[in-house]
Formats: structure tokens, C-alpha cells, sequence
């Protein structure tokens, strides 16, 4: 819902008591590093490289994996831009463009998640009974194909998945862009996950040509498992973490790409520095227009919860638990221990920060509520 | 310079022309006008009335050869004789290329003495009743005739320029267009002349009753006066004399019947007529009067003015270049002229505007007549129109389409009536019609509606796009003439140089200088300052707008900034201590005087300089600037000292604020401040002793009561006042060479170290706020809320015990640090940005730490802080971040986690209110302005529904 208003066009107020907002750039020590000289020896990180990449590597999909995932991949590419071709073979719809998106084709796959993504875009309008029927179309061409892989076809809210025995591939649909106003939420897919499927072809796209640096992708790698085992930052979408990502290793003064544990740390301390918290100016997505800062997809309370987990682990891995962090010791049923709980390192005694933001109280809930994260868009939306 | 004779000896009214005439020539003889430009300015000047007489000049010249045409042939004559005459006297020598063009003038003279005779002539002709040419000729030619002589003269004069000026091509292009325009018109007049004489005898053949504005023959006079008085003839006869000749369709190129005078839009409508009825009469006719036929071939006519343009000036190529021939050219010259003679006059002169001889004489007439300016750039674009006439006519160029859709329809006998064109339902009775409208737009566009989408049909200009195209011809037009004004304008400044003028500029100059005068005085406070004449730009830049944050900080600030009282009190101890110890310098000096009598002076000064500024800086909201001009002074007088070590000096070289006091940074309930007395030598027990007992002396002598400690193991003598509110004032004593031997310490002991020396490291200490004070007046105090942002993160330290072992002098540097990075922030701003700073980690262990620059080896200014120490205070930063970015800064702020409802409503109140009335006012004005825009909206699409 938030997400959606704010697609709409920015309403643009002829008067003048409008108070413009202008966001606030939060402190980078990357960027100012010159003010910042160095007054103490730089300690020794060889350590704390050496286990992001282990980590990395432990987190990239074996060869195995690899392959069977790109097998089916390619068959199921191969399948549908025959139908993009040679429309007469299939005639319960249309097909535009076929187009992979997401982690396997940006190539930050991790292990033990074989799933690759693919749209599908229909020329005609995407109704349920035509996703299924393409999705039965491609299952029976796979098994023509080879009559004797394992393989099963569902249906759901985003398209249809195909599942072999250790890879699978999630088909989403979406349509041109003409058709999106025509849609009926009773016989088509749902216009909003159309709407970010094509949004996932634009981020493929903007990805492939900004952020083919391997630290890129290996912080990312580094960054989805954190998320996946410290509950404060699952807000983080996984957009979100390409975005930060390249931020963190791309944009410093010499533009040269960042070591990797540099990166890592950097962006530790930019969500602690509040980065993505209301009133920053954070990043601005590239893909959507306009100026949308991207952490506004998030609510204040995740806003917070982001940055309070960000913050404890930069002290935790400022008093060398970065194994901890990296999930290379501690049990796997304490995942998020350290966040969430006081811990000692070196006998410094780490206090896992606590949140700040308060639900509004009843009487002024619209008040507190529209000063907070998007001023802009909560008084579009009132004025509206 | 015979030529400065003439404007004196002639200034008569009459000839109030003729010194611009002789301005010309003036010019036109380039070396001597350089040669005497200043004189020059002035004859100009005095020229200027009779410039502005002209209209009334022209005018009554007008009227009055209406009247006589013979005044003006002689006005003229003499007018231009003298003229001429200058011309050879003054400057023979550069005439040689104007030479004959004069001589041409004096021809024509002549021409017009001949031409006025017939004229006479041709007047007597028409009372006598005889309808011929010349009948229908003869009432404008009245009337015009004047001007046609005027026009003719000064046209000649031009025209004489020109030549000079101009290569033969111009000429042969005039000729060229004389031979093609109008050159059929006088010559068909000239058998005219043969035929002249005929009316009075009876003519052989029948009368022809032959209209030669409307090119038709009438079949008796009775019908033919009765057309005369019609209104069809009156109309032509109108535009023939007005500028906008035939209504030509604006912007477009035409194609132009000479025969008929019959403009078409199109060659196949020319064709068309060609072919047609009328024309095909007209020529008979003509056959018959044995007038010639001009070619079918088309004339292009871009727009009406230019085709009038291009006419008057062929007739100046005529009258010039053939001036001798016989009057009817000339008359027919005339006829064509009378439409738009200053055209001719102006075009001419605009053809010569790089020479600047010409100018003068231009001048004159632009005066008289502010419209020549627009028909320059008439005749400049009918010029440039000119040039693309040709590709109208391939665009015109298209093959029909559909002939299969057009149905004949016949008649009885079979005979084809009419055509019937299917696509468009129309019908048409010439096959001419018929090929025209295969060719035609609508057609196409039918055709390409219902047989062939692919037929490509030209882009019309919607009339919409059409008026924009007017419009902006016809705003270029106007910015043109202004240009063209502008430039007289200038040029006449130019020329007048005149008293006043200067006078303006004198008392300009006076205004300016009287601002500046102001702004370097800096002006009284509270008064404005004179308004300088001129734009002033916006603001130096832009501020952002105030927010919640600012005000809270600001709120703040204001809450922990010391009382008056507090200043005062801290005010007075600290000059009383001040002027005390001045006091115990000097006596120590003195006492001290035997041994060094020489340079004891010396410093004298400096110290007078800091007693001096002592009392007078009345406010004491400022003690750093005089604390820094005191510094200077020591610092001085140290590098002075080392420079000339020998000759000891006093004891006591100076006294420096140090710490908040320096800073500027005292908050509410800071009573204790530093002073810093530095020493020549190593300060000693002796000495404390002595300076305390000296100073005790001086105190007691002043107005309030002091008590004095000693607390030697501080090296430092702390003086405390009884009144309320009660301040102490420390003085520590320290001096530079405690620092050298701090740097030598290691390798030896050499330096004989008085036995009761004191502590080192509090003299270093010393020393170092000294620096840091320094520091501080140079880099955080010429930041815009950095000293703010300082204060509320003292009043924190102060507070919280978690910042406490936050030492001050580190969070300065923080501070400043994170606020010079950060670009011209709010306070709210700058404070959150300090506290990004620390919650990033840049304390944390693995940080970069605090540089200080403060010392000569990298050092963290924040190293004694122990590691647990650094992972509070960051987790607190943290907090404190997220507090602000969730709007409860006032839990940063205030003291208590849980503020006290008097704080919470101060805090929370303007707030509230400013905000509930701020979105009022915001959604008011935004209805208000969605109601605006809507209407705009709507008025603008009635508007377009109207065109």
C-alpha cells in the first residue's frame, strides 16, 4: 500500500507554504576521511578478510548446484522464446519477452537456495487459467525433452514454479505496461506483483551494467546471510542489499572499489550511522523516477529495528566478534544471540541496543505519524 | 576643413536639411572627421535642433509644392547645388568615386525640371475632360507628387552612396529588377507618349475606356466613370496606394500575375488563370491597346510590402540610372512609388548602413518617421524570402492521386459539365479545378483515409501553429525596431555628450561612492544602510528552513547559556585577576630591574595593548577576540624572546585565557575559569610564592574582595571572589621551556632544573590549552553552529555519566571535525551528524581516532578512554540517533529519560502549534491553489477550443 502511493506521480503545490524537505546526508567516514587522519595504528584485518571470504565461499553454490540450476534454466529459457518466436504453438496467450531476473542472473546466488527467476512477459492480458496453462505447456516440453527428470509445475500469486529434484525456477508473469491498467483483479494476476516483476527486470538490467565488480557480489552474499540469520535486518529487501552494497564498495572519493572488509564494515556503519532511518537521504533508487529513497519501502519500526541490529553488531565486531557475526562459530539455535543479547568481548560488555521509536499514542497518532519517515509522502497522501 | 564653414554660414531655417546634408558629406570624407572628431560632436549637437525641425521642414515643403510645384524644383535645385559644391571643394580629392554619381544627381535635376513641365502639362490635359491615362493618373499624382520629389531626391542622394559604395553588381540587380518588374510598366507607358497628343485631335480607332488600376476596358465612359466610382475600383485603387497592396495569406510565397495583377497561391492556380477567362480578356485587351504583354511567366511575390519595396527601389535604379529619359517614366515611376516613397527612401539608405557617411543623413529621416525601422526588416525578409522561392514551388510539385475516384459527369450530347470527385464528395465544373483538387490537401487526405494509408500528405501548419509563426515574426519585428532604436538612442548619446548627461553621471558616481563610504565604516548597528542603486541579488544563499531539531537545539542552547550575571561576575574576576597580575610584572620587573635594565621596556607595550583592551570590551559575551589579540601579542613577544635569548626579560611575559573561557564556551553555572601566566623561565615555588603575594597585594587594593590559595602541587594560584554568584579563577603558571626540556627528557638531564620547579606535566597541560584555545579561535569558532552544537555536548557530558570520561578537549575536536565535514548544517542537523559520527564507530576500538592537531606526533586526543568506556558512549550515540531521526531529540536534550511535563509542554507545544497551523495554512493554500490551476485548466482549454 505504502509502496504504491508512492508510485504516483509527486504532487507538485503551486502555493508557497509548502516546507520543502530536504533530506539529511548522514555522516559516511568514507567520505570524509580526509577530515579524520589517522591517529592510531590500523589494526591488522588479514584475519577478518580471510573469514568474509571463506564465508563467501561457503555461501556461493557448490558446482553440482550450479549446474543443475543452469541446466534447467536454459531449458526453460530456450522453451519460452520459442513461444516468444512461434506464437502458434501455444495459443492461451502471448508471450513478449522472456527475461531472467534476480540473484542468478546478477549472479549472488546462494547456497542451498537453487531457485532462479524468470519473467515472463504476455502480450495478452495475463489471466490465471493462461499462466497455468503456459506453465503446463512448459512442464510438457521439459518432459518431452527428457521423459525422465523428475520434475513438478505449481501455480501461485507470482506465476508458476518449476521444481526439478535440486534446483527450481520461478516463473513470474507480469505484462507489457499498456496492459496493467486493463487488468481485473477477479480474472488476472495481481497488478502489483506485476508491477515488481517488471521493476526485477529494470534492476537485472541496471545491475548488469553498474555492479559486475566480484566485491559487489560477494558483499551482497555476505549481506543476505546476515540478514537470514540476524532477525533486525530481515526488513532488508534483497534489492535494498544490492543497492547498499554497491553503495558501500563503489561510492568513496577515488571511486575505486573498496576491499571487501572495508566494504563489510562500511556498511555496518552506515545503517548504524542511521542511513536508512527517517529523514536521511539513504539511496535513491535508480530504476523507479523521480526521487524515491529506497528504505522508505520500510516501515519506522523496521527503519529502527534495522538500524539498532546494525548498530550492536558494529560494536560487537568492533571488539573482534566477527566470527559471530559471520555465523562461523556459536551454535546455529543462538543465530541472533549477539544481537539481541548482552555478550563480553575481551571483557568489554557489549549492550545490545534497544529500539527508539515509539507507536504513536492514540490522540495524536496521525500527527507523530505524518512527521515521521516520509513527510513528503504522508502529506501528498493527506492533501491528496 | 572648408566644410566647418557651412553649418555657420547657413543656418537658416529653409535649409534646415542641409546641415545634416553637409554632416553627411562630412562623414563621408573619413579622415577629416576623425581628424576633428571633438568639433565634430559639437556641430552635431548644434545640428540636432534643425534635425528635429525636419518634420515640420518636409511637411511645409510638401504643402507647399502641392500648391506650386515649381517652389520645389527650385528648393531642390538649390538644396542640392551648394551641396554639390561642398562636395568639390571640401573634399575633392576623396570624391573621386562620388563624383559621378553626383553628376548623375544633377542630371536628374534636370530630369525633374522636365518632368515637372509635362506634369503641368498633364494636369491641363485631364481639366480638358480628355479621359485618358493620365486622367486617372493625375489625381494622386497632385498630391504626390511633392513627396515623389522629395523621396526622389534624397533617394538620389542614397542612391549617389550607394554607388560610391557598392560595386557595380548592386546596380546591375537593380537593373535587373527594373527590367523585370516594373520595367514592363514604363514601358507601357511609353507608347503613351506617341499616343498623348491624340486625344485632343479625334482619335481614328473607337475609344477605349481603359482602367489601368483595374486592367479592364469599359464599354462607354458613361459605364467607365460609373466603375470609377465603384467600389470595386476604389478598392483596388486603395491597394495599389497602401502598403498591404493585395491580401496576400501571411508567410506565404504567391505567385503573381503581372498582366492581371492577380495573385495566386499556386502554380497550379496560376496555371489556371493563365488558362483562364479573365486573363485571356485582359490580354485581348491589352493586344488591342497595343500595350505590352509582360511574359507569363510568374513573379514571386513573397508579401505584399516586399513586392512594393522591390518596385520603389527599381524605380530608384530607374530614375538614377536613366533619369534623362522622358517624363513618363518617370510618372510611372511615381505611380508605383506613391504607395510606400519612404520605403524606397529608407531601403535605400539601409542598403549602406556599413558605411558610416550614410548615418547622419539617416538619422534625419528616422526622426521624422518612426515606421522605417519596421519596413527595413520588411524588406530585409521579402530579400531573404526571395531566396526561397524556389523550393515552394517543388514542394508544390506533387503528382495527383485518385484520378479513378473522379466521375465525369456529362451532359445530353455527351459533353463532359462537370467532374464529380467521389473521395470527396465535390464537384467541379473545370478541368482545372479538377487537377487542382487531385493535388489539393483535402484530397490526399481523403485519399489517404480511404484508399491508401501509406500516401504520405505535407504537414500543414494548423492555424494555431500559424498564429505562432506571426507571432513570433512579428515579435522579432518588434524587437528589431527596438534594437534599431536602441542603437540611435546610443549613437545620439554618443554624439550629444551632453552636460546633463555628465551631470547624471557625476552625481551616480557621488551616490556610489557615499554606499561604499558606508560599508567601509560597517555602518552604525541597527541602521540600514543607504540602498545602492542597482539589482541587488537574493540572500548569499539559501537557508534550510528551520526545523523541529534547530528549535529544540536552539531551545536548548538558550537554557544552558550563562545568565548576564554569571558573564558579569565571570567578567570582573577575570580583569581584576588580569589587571593584577600586569600589576605583579611590572613590580617584578622592577625589583628585578638591576639585573636586566634594558629590555625590560620592551614588552611594555604589548601588556599596555592587553590592559587597554581589557576594559574596553563592554561586552563580555566576546572574550575571545580580545583574548586572541592578546595571544597574538605573546606570541609575539615569545618568538621575539627566543630570537633574542640572552637579555632576560621580565619574569612574567604574559597573562592568557585558556579552556571555556577562551572558547567562549562558559555554560550556565561555569564559574571557573583558566588563566594561563607564562613565564620566561621555568616557574618555580619561588615564584609562585611571589606572584601570589604580589597579586594578593593588587587585589586587595580593588573594590572586591578576593581570596587567594596557593596550590602548588597545580602549579597554579586559584583566586575566588566572595560575592554571589561565587567564581574562582585559576592561574596556572607555566612556560615554553618546559616543553623543550619535555622533548630533550630522554637523552639527558642537562638542564640545570631549579630544585623547587614546578609540576611538569601541569605546566604542559598548560601549555597545551594554550594550543587548544588557539586552535579553537581559528578553526571551530568560524563555524556556524559548531560553538552551539560544542555547548549542548558539554552540557551532555556534564550530564550523563556515560560522556564524562569524554574529554572536553576530544569532543571539541569531534565536533568540529564532524561539523566542517558535514557543509553549512543546521544546529539540529550538525548535532545529529555528531552523533552519527560516534554511533559509526569512529571511537570504537579499530577506529581511526581523533587526530589532534594540537601536537606533533599523531595522537588520539580521546586516548585515555578505556575500551568499555568507548562501547557506552557509542551504544549511547546510537540511541541518542535513533531518537532524533524518531523525533524525541527532547530525550537527548533533557535531562531526564522521562522530561518533566513544563519541559515536555514547552517542548512539545510550539511545536504542535506551529505545526497544526503550518498544515492548515498548507492545505488551504493548496486547495485554494488545485482550485487556481484547475481553472487555469479549463480557460485554457476553452481557448484552444476556440481556435
Amino acid at each position: 500500500m505504502r509502496g504504491h502511493m508512492r508510485m504516483g506521480p509527486p504532487h507538485i503545490r503551486p502555493g508557497m507554504p509548502f516546507r520543502s524537505f530536504i533530506p539529511h546526508i548522514p555522516f559516511d567516514l568514507v567520505q570524509c576521511e580526509s577530515a579524520f587522519p589517522k591517529a592510531r595504528p590500523v589494526p591488522d584485518e588479514k584475519a577478518f578478510t580471510e573469514a568474509l571470504l571463506k564465508r563467501n565461499n561457503d555461501l556461493t553454490p557448490n558446482a553440482v548446484e550450479q549446474a543443475s540450476i543452469l541446466a534447467l534454466v536454459t531449458k526453460m529459457q530456450s522453451i519460452l522464446d520459442n513461444l516468444v518466436i512461434v506464437p502458434g504453438s501455444f495459443d492461451a496467450a502471448q508471450l513478449e519477452e522472456v527475461r531472467q531476473v534476480g540473484s542468478f542472473k546478477k549472479g549472488t546466488m546462494m547456497a542451498s537456495c537453487n531457485i532462479a527467476d524468470i519473467v515472463v512477459m504476455f502480450k495478452t492480458l495475463p489471466t490465471k487459467e493462461a499462466v497455468a496453462a503456459l506453465g503446463n505447456k512448459v512442464l510438457e516440453e521439459l518432459k518431452v525433452q527428457d521423459p525422465n527428470e523428475v520434475l513438478s509445475m505449481l501455480t501461485n500469486d507470482t506465476g508458476f514454479e518449476i521444481s526439478s529434484a535440486d534446483a527450481s525456477v520461478k516463473c513470474l508473469v507480469a505484462t507489457i505496461p499498456p496492459n496493467l491498467k486493463k487488468l481485473d483483479p477477479a480474472l488476472h494476476m495481481d497488478g502489483k506483483v506485476m508491477h515488481g516483476h517488471l521493476a526485477a527486470v529494470r534492476h537485472a538490467r541496471w545491475f548488469e551494467e553498474n555492479a559486475v565488480h566480484s566485491s559487489i557480489k560477494v558483499l551482497i552474499r555476505l549481506l543476505r546471510d546476515l540478514r537470514m540469520r540476524f532477525e533486525g535486518l530481515q526488513p532488508l529487501t534483497p534489492w535494498i542489499i544490492d543497492l547498499l552494497s554497491h553503495f558501500a564498495v563503489m561510492n568513496n572519493p577515488s571511486r575505486q572499489p573498496l576491499a571487501i572488509n572495508c566494504a563489510f564494515k562500511r556498511c555496518l556503519q552506515l545503517l548504524a550511522a542511521g542511513f536508512f532511518l527517517p529523514g536521511s537521504v539513504g539511496i535513491t533508487d535508480p530504476c523507479e523516477q523521480g526521487t524515491v529513497r529506497i528504505h522508505t519501502v520500510m516501515t519506522l519500526e523496521q527503519q529502527d529495528q534495522v538500524c539498532y541490529t546494525a548498530q550492536t553488531l558494529l560494536r560487537v565486531l568492533s571488539h573482534g566478534g566477527y566470527k559471530q557475526i559471520l555465523g562461523m562459530e556459536g551454535n546455529a539455535s543462538d543465530i541472533s544471540g549477539i544481537a539481541t543479547e548482552m555478550s563480553v568481548w575481551e571483557g568489554v560488555v557489549v549492550t545490545p541496543s534497544d529500539r527508539a521509536y515509539e507507536k504513536p499514542v492514540q490522540k495524536e497518532g496521525e500527527d507523530v505519524d505524518g512527521e515521521g519517515a516520509d513527510d513528503e509522502v504522508m502529506e501528498t497522501a493527506d492533501t491528496a | 576643413m572648408a566644410h566647418f564653414v557651412y553649418p555657420a554660414a547657413s543656418p537658416a531655417q529653409p535649409t534646415a536639411a542641409y546641415p545634416a546634408a553637409q554632416a553627411a558629406y562630412v562623414a563621408a570624407a573619413p579622415q577629416a572627421a576623425y581628424a576633428t572628431a571633438t568639433p565634430r560632436a559639437g556641430l552635431t549637437y548644434e545640428a540636432y535642433p534643425a534635425a528635429h525641425a525636419t518634420p515640420q521642414y518636409a511637411y511645409a515643403t510638401r504643402t507647399q509644392v502641392a500648391v506650386t510645384p515649381a517652389v520645389t524644383y527650385d528648393q531642390t535645385k538649390t538644396y542640392y547645388q551648394p551641396a554639390q559644391a561642398t562636395a568639390y571643394t571640401a573634399a575633392e580629392t576623396h570624391y573621386q568615386a562620388a563624383k559621378p554619381v553626383y553628376s548623375t544627381g544633377t542630371a536628374y535635376n534636370t530630369a525633374q525640371r522636365q518632368a515637372t513641365q509635362p506634369k503641368a502639362q498633364a494636369l491641363q490635359v485631364t481639366t480638358s475632360g480628355t479621359t485618358y491615362v493620365y486622367g486617372t493618373a493625375a489625381a494622386p499624382a497632385v498630391t504626390t507628387y511633392p513627396q515623389t520629389n522629395y523621396t526622389a531626391t534624397t533617394t538620389t542622394q542614397a542612391a549617389g552612396y550607394e554607388t560610391a559604395l557598392y560595386t557595380a553588381a548592386t546596380s546591375y540587380y537593380q537593373q535587373q529588377q527594373a527590367a523585370k518588374v516594373t520595367g514592363a510598366q514604363w514601358i507601357a507607358k511609353k507608347p503613351g507618349g506617341p499616343f498623348k497628343p491624340k486625344p485632343k485631335g479625334p482619335p481614328k480607332q473607337p475609344q477605349l475606356h481603359y482602367c489601368d488600376v483595374c486592367k479592364i476596358s469599359c464599354a462607354g465612359p458613361q459605364t467607365y466613370r460609373e466603375h470609377l466610382e465603384g467600389q470595386k475600383h476604389k478598392k483596388k485603387e486603395q491597394a495599389t496606394k497602401g502598403v498591404a497592396a493585395p491580401a496576400a495569406r501571411g508567410g506565404h510565397n504567391q505567385l503573381r500575375c503581372e498582366l492581371c495583377d492577380v495573385t495566386c497561391t499556386g502554380a497550379d492556380a496560376y496555371a489556371a488563370h493563365i488558362r483562364g477567362a479573365k486573363h485571356t480578356k485582359v490580354m485581348k485587351l491589352h493586344t488591342k491597346l497595343g500595350k505590352p504583354i509582360p511574359s507569363t511567366d510568374p513573379v514571386i511575390v513573397a508579401n505584399s510590402s516586399a513586392s512594393t519595396t522591390t518596385t520603389a527601389k527599381v524605380t530608384t535604379g530607374t530614375s538614377v540610372t536613366s533619369a534623362k529619359v522622358v517624363k513618363p517614366p518617370v510618372v510611372a515611376g511615381v505611380k508605383k512609388v506613391l504607395a510606400a516613397p519612404k520605403i524606397t527612401f529608407v531601403g535605400g539608405t539601409q542598403l549602406k548602413t556599413t558605411g558610416t557617411k550614410a548615418e547622419e543623413v539617416k538619422v534625419q529621416p528616422m526622426k521624422t518617421d518612426p515606421t522605417p525601422a519596421v519596413t527595413i526588416t520588411s524588406v530585409e525578409k521579402a530579400m531573404s524570402d526571395d531566396g526561397d522561392k524556389f523550393n515552394i514551388l517543388g514542394e508544390k510539385d506533387v503528382a495527383p492521386v485518385g484520378h479513378e475516384y473522379i466521375e465525369e459527369v456529362k451532359n445530353e450530347i455527351g459533353k463532359v459539365v462537370s467532374f464529380n470527385c467521389k473521395l470527396c464528395e465535390c464537384k467541379f465544373n473545370d478541368p482545372n479545378a479538377k487537377e487542382m483538387h487531385l493535388k489539393g490537401r483535402r484530397h490526399r487526405l481523403q485519399y489517404k483515409k480511404k484508399v491508401d494509408p501509406n500516401l504520405l500528405v505535407e504537414v500543414k501548419p494548423s492555424i494555431r501553429a500559424r498564429k505562432v509563426q506571426e507571432e513570433k515574426l512579428r515579435r522579432q519585428a518588434q524587437k528589431e525596431e527596438f534594437w534599431q532604436r536602441r542603437v540611435q538612442e546610443e549613437r545620439w548619446r554618443d554624439e550629444m555628450r551632453m552636460e546633463e548627461e555628465m551631470y547624471w553621471e557625476h552625481q551616480r558616481r557621488y551616490e556610489m561612492m557615499e554606499y561604499f563610504e558606508w560599508h567601509r565604516m560597517g555602518g552604525p548597528p541597527g541602521m540600514m544602510p543607504p540602498r545602492f542603486p542597482g539589482p541587488m541579488g537574493p540572500g548569499p544563499m539559501m537557508r534550510r528552513p528551520d526545523t523541529s531539531d534547530d528549535r529544540h537545539v536552539m531551545a536548548k542552547h538558550t537554557s544552558i547559556y550563562p545568565t548576564e550575571a554569571e558573564l558579569q561576575a565571570v567578567q570582573s574576576i577575570v580583569s581584576s585577576c588580569e589587571r593584577g597580575l600586569k600589576l605583579v610584572s611590572d613590580f617584578l620587573a622592577e625589583s628585578d630591574a638591576p639585573k636586566t635594565s634594558e629590555p625590560v621596556k620592551k614588552p611594555e607595550p604589548a601588556k599596555k595593548e592587553v590592559k587597554a583592551k581589557v576594559p574596553a570590551k563592554a561586552e563580555p559575551k566576546k572574550p575571545a577576540e580580545v583574548k586572541k589579540e592578546t595571544e597574538v601579542k605573546d606570541v609575539k613577544e615569545e618568538t621575539k624572546k627566543k630570537e633574542e635569548a640572552p637579555p632576560a626579560p621580565r619574569v612574567l611575559k604574559g597573562v592568557m585565557r585558556v579552556g571555556v573561557l577562551a572558547k567562549g564556551l562558559l555554560l550556565h553555572g561555569d564559574l571557573n575559569v583558566h588563566l594561563v601566566v607564562l613565564c620566561s623561565e621555568k616557574p618555580t615555588r619561588t615564584m609562585l610564592e611571589r606572584v601570589a603575594d604580589g597579586l594578593g597585594k593588587q587585589l586587595a587594593t580593588s573594590e572586591d574582595k578576593y581570596e587567594i590559595r596557593r596550590c602548588v602541587e597545580e602549579a597554579a594560584i586559584i583566586v575566588t571572589s566572595d560575592k554571589e554568584p561565587k567564581t574562582s579563577c585559576i592561574i596556572t603558571l607555566t612556560s615554553p621551556v618546559m616543553r623543550e626540556s619535555a622533548d630533550r627528557e630522554g637523552e639527558t638531564v642537562s638542564v640545570k632544573d631549579p630544585p623547587d620547579v614546578l609540576d611538569r606535566q601541569k605546566c604542559l597541560d598548560a601549555l597545551a590549552a594554550l594550543r587548544h584555545a588557539k586552535w579553537f579561535q581559528a578553526r571551530a569558532n568560524g563555524l556556524p553552529s559548531c560553538v552551539i552544537v560544542i555547548r549542548i555536548l558539554r552540557d551532555l557530558c556534564q550530564r550523563v555519566p556515560t560522556w564524562t570520561p569524554l574529554e572536553e578537549w576530544a569532543m571539541e575536536l569531534l565536533a568540529e571535525k564532524c561539523v566542517s565535514s558535514g557543509g553549512g548544517l543546521g544546529p539540529g542537523d550538525s548535532l545529529r551528524r555528531t552523533f552519527e559520527c560516534i554511533a559509526s564507530g569512529i571511537l570504537l576500538p579499530g577506529g581511526p581516532g581523533l587526530y589532534d592537531p594540537c601536537e606533533k606526533e599523531p595522537t588520539d586526543a580521546a586516548a585515555s578512554l578505556t575500551n568499555q568506556q568507548r562501547e557506552e558512549i557509542t551504544a549511547s550515540a546510537q540511541h541518542a540517533l535513533r531518537l532524533i531521526a524518531f523525533r524525541q531529540i527532547h530525550k537527548v536534550l533533557g535531562m531526564d529519560p522521562l522530561p518533566p511535563p513544563r519541559f515536555q509542554r514547552q517542548r512539545f507545544n510550539p511545536r504542535k502549534r506551529r505545526r497544526t497551523t503550518s498544515a492548515g495554512g498548507d492545505a488551504d493554500g493548496d486547495v485554494a491553489g488545485e482550485k487556481k490551476d484547475k481553472k487555469d485548466e479549463g480557460e485554457a482549454g476553452m481557448d484552444t477550443g476556440d481556435n
